[in-house]
Order: C-alpha cells, then structure tokens, then sequence
C-alpha cells in the first residue's frame, strides 16, 4: 500500500517536472555556444593585462561623460533659470528625481543585525556613515561589495561606518551565507518596508552618504561611482 | 589559428589531457536543456552554459572521464541559482512596487501558470532534492544520477523519493490538491 502511495506521488512530480521540458522546436547552437566560449575564454588568457586594459577604458569612458555630464548639467541649469518653465514645481520635479534629499538629517531607523542585535543609524553620530541598501539577488550590488569592504578596511580608523541594509524578502537565511561568501568585513543589518518608504527605496543599489553630523551628504542610484564615492568619503573624514 | 587549436591551447593552458572540443559538442546541447528546463528561457539557458562550459575549461580537476556528471551538477545549480535570484527579485518587486522587467510576448506566453508554480516549488525545497527532481526528469539514470551529485548509488532511490515527496508537500501547500 505504501509502496504503491510512493509510486503515485512518483508519477504525479514526474508528470509536473515533465511540463518544464523545453520544446523540441528549439535546439540549442553549439557553434554559436562554442563562438562565445573562445570569446570568454580568450578574454580569460589576457589575464591582468586584459583586466588592466578595460580599467583603464572604463575610466576614460567615465572620465569623458563626467566631463560632458557637468557642462550639460550646466547649460541646463542655465536654461532652467532663464525659463518659464521654473514656475512648474520644482519641488516636486526634484522629488521625482531625487529619491533623498541632501542636506536633511537622515532618517533614523533601527535595524537587526544577524545575531538579533538592534543596530541604531544615530548610533553612529560623529562618524562619516556609508549607507548602502542591497540585496542578494542584485547584479549592481555584488559588484559594489567587494569596494566597500575596502573602504571599510581603509578608512574605519579615520571614522568611516559602511552599514549594510538588505532588503531581501528571504531574510537571514540567504543573507548570511551570502555575506560569508563576500567576506563582508562591516556591519549588515535586515530592511524592512518601513525603512525602505523611509529612504525611498526603489532600484537597488541605493547609497547614500552621511556626514559626522547625520546629514545627508550624497546619494546614488544605481552602481556608485568608487572613485568619485572615495573622493567624497575623503573629503568627508576630512571636515 | 583554427578552432581546434584554439581550443587545444585552452587546454593545454588548464593542463588537462582530454578532449575539451569534442566534450563541448557533444554536451553542450543537453547542458544547455537541463538549464533550460529550469529557468524556461533557452537564451539564457544558453549563456549559462557557456558560463559552465568555462567553469570546466578554468577546474582541470574536473576534467575527464567524469567531466560528463560534474557538467550536469554545475548546470543545474546554476539554473536553480538563477530561478532563486529571480524569485527573490521579483517578490522585492512585487513588495515595493518597483517597476520591473516587461516581460516579452514570449515570455507571457510560455510561462505558463503551471510552469510557474513547478518552477517556484523547485527553489523554495532543498537544493539537493531540487537537483535530483530535475536531473532525473531530464532522463538521467540512477548511476548517473549518482554519479553527477557525487551520491552512494545505493541511496539513489530513497533519496529521489524523499525528493518526491518534499516537492509533492510543497506544491500542495502552495496551491492545495489536485
């Protein structure tokens, strides 16, 4: 009877994993596949040198629509002086824009670490805060981890605090083995949808950058810039 | 320099004495449908298996006679990986009201409510039952199997059926009997 049982739920997941099986019409392209093999694979070989060069590339890249970026910026704000459109708003169109505003206090919260522990944003009061909000599943996110470990190994003695929010659904149970992979070296705590209406929370990553007095300094959508970021953590412990 | 020089200085980079070329042709076809059959997207499904494709050509460890079982292992782990990151991305979305990806009219029209329960069943039980589930669906034999999660073949049996089981309960506590 209980062989039989066994037997039928073994027919009925059969059945539902059957349904995953991908339609015959497609078959997948080994040439192409290999193509793109011998790509990354020689990409791979260059080794240091090949890493060294895209660095290098990308930070001209970024260099130059820095560079553009801050005279458009200007002309635009020129334009925007000289334009009727300046009754529209503004406050509101920033707000679209911006997600926090800089030069406000930052929103205080209280957070739990992995060990249950309450971590207090005020707490940090007197020292430079970067606030990073991340989450596991996040491509930008495990590409900025590995710089702000090195901020925290850099500049933690000259009173930097990096403070990790994640705000993945699963919690702890896949941020920790997560954050034992990265080897993250500072404080991680767990978001919740208070903190993230809060800070306005919407694409991750979002960074933002606290001054000694727990105001709002910079923030970032998106990846942030690291040389530009460092420059800015600098200049902050520097006050 | 040709293809197969090519590869065969990849090899010779990795220090490992097989066939490289020839275990990327034959294999990388149904590498790439177990991928498949988890994420349910064959042009993802192709990139990751070009991404376990490189896996093998960086672990010369892994290469010969049981390349074929640490292929399939890596292969669906990097699908389930995937399918948890995206479900772990799109309750984020669902949660905060971000806008998320469009889905393309293929992808409306594939992603059939069925596979999408199956799908969501597989990344919420353990990753080793997930593996096996698939792996046997995809027509792998209990030696195989066995072989490819580095198992005891003589525990093959009951370990699939615990699988069975838990993805059974599972399913069950999500969308009730059927």
């Amino acid at each position: 009877m209980e062989k039989n049982d066994e037997t039928n739920v073994g027919r009925w997941v059969d059945g539902r994993l059957a349904k995953l099986a991908p339609g015959s019409e497609w078959q997948p392209n080994v040439a192409q596949g290999l193509a793109r093999f011998k790509e990354r694979s020689a990409s791979g070989k260059q080794g240091g040198r090949g890493w060294t060069m895209w660095v290098a590339a990308a930070m001209i890249a970024g260099g130059v629509c820095l560079l553009a970026f801050l005279a458009s910026r200007e002309r635009a704000v020129r334009f925007w002086k000289s334009s009727y459109l300046q009754k529209v708003n503004v406050a509101q169109v920033s707000a679209a824009v911006k997600t926090v505003k800089h030069g406000q206090p930052a929103p205080d919260f209280i957070l739990k670490d992995a060990a249950g522990a309450g971590v207090r944003l005020s707490a940090f009061k007197g020292k430079v805060v970067l606030l990073n909000f991340w989450a596991t599943w996040c491509h930008g996110c495990e590409m900025e981890i590995p710089w702000f470990v090195e901020f925290e190994n850099q500049y933690k003695s000259k009173g930097l605090v990096v403070l990790g929010v994640s705000m993945d659904d699963d919690g702890w149970k896949v941020v920790k083995p997560y954050i034992e992979e990265k080897k993250v070296n500072y404080p991680v705590v767990l978001g919740n949808k208070t903190v993230a209406k809060l800070y306005a929370v919407g694409n991750m990553p979002m960074t933002l950058l606290i001054d000694r007095d727990g105001t709002i300094a910079d923030s970032y959508i998106g990846v942030v810039d690291r040389s530009l970021c460092q420059s800015e953590i600098i200049q902050l412990l520097g006050d | 320099m040709n293809a197969q020089s090519e590869i065969a200085d990849s090899v010779k980079a990795g220090e490992a004495p097989f066939d490289f070329e020839a275990t990327f042709r034959s294999q990388y076809g149904r590498i790439a449908r177990v991928i498949a059959r988890v994420v349910q997207d064959p042009a993802r499904a192709e990139e990751l298996a070009v991404e376990v494709f490189l896996k093998l050509w960086r672990n010369p460890k892994a290469h010969g006679e049981r390349a074929e079982g640490w292929l399939y292992r890596v292969a669906v782990r990097k699908g389930l990986d995937e399918l948890r990151r995206r479900t772990r991305r799109s309750r984020y979305e669902r949660l905060f009201g971000s806008v998320g990806r469009v889905p393309t009219p293929e992808e409306v029209h594939t992603a059939t409510e069925e596979r999408q329960r199956v799908s969501l069943v597989l990344a919420a039980i353990e990753p080793r039952q997930s593996e096996l589930l698939l792996l046997r669906s995809h027509g792998l034999s209990y030696e195989e199997l066995a072989s490819a999660l580095a198992l005891n073949p003589v525990s093959v049996g009951t370990l699939l059926s615990r699988a069975q089981q838990a993805f059974r309960k599972e399913y069950v506590k999500r969308y009730g009997k059927e």
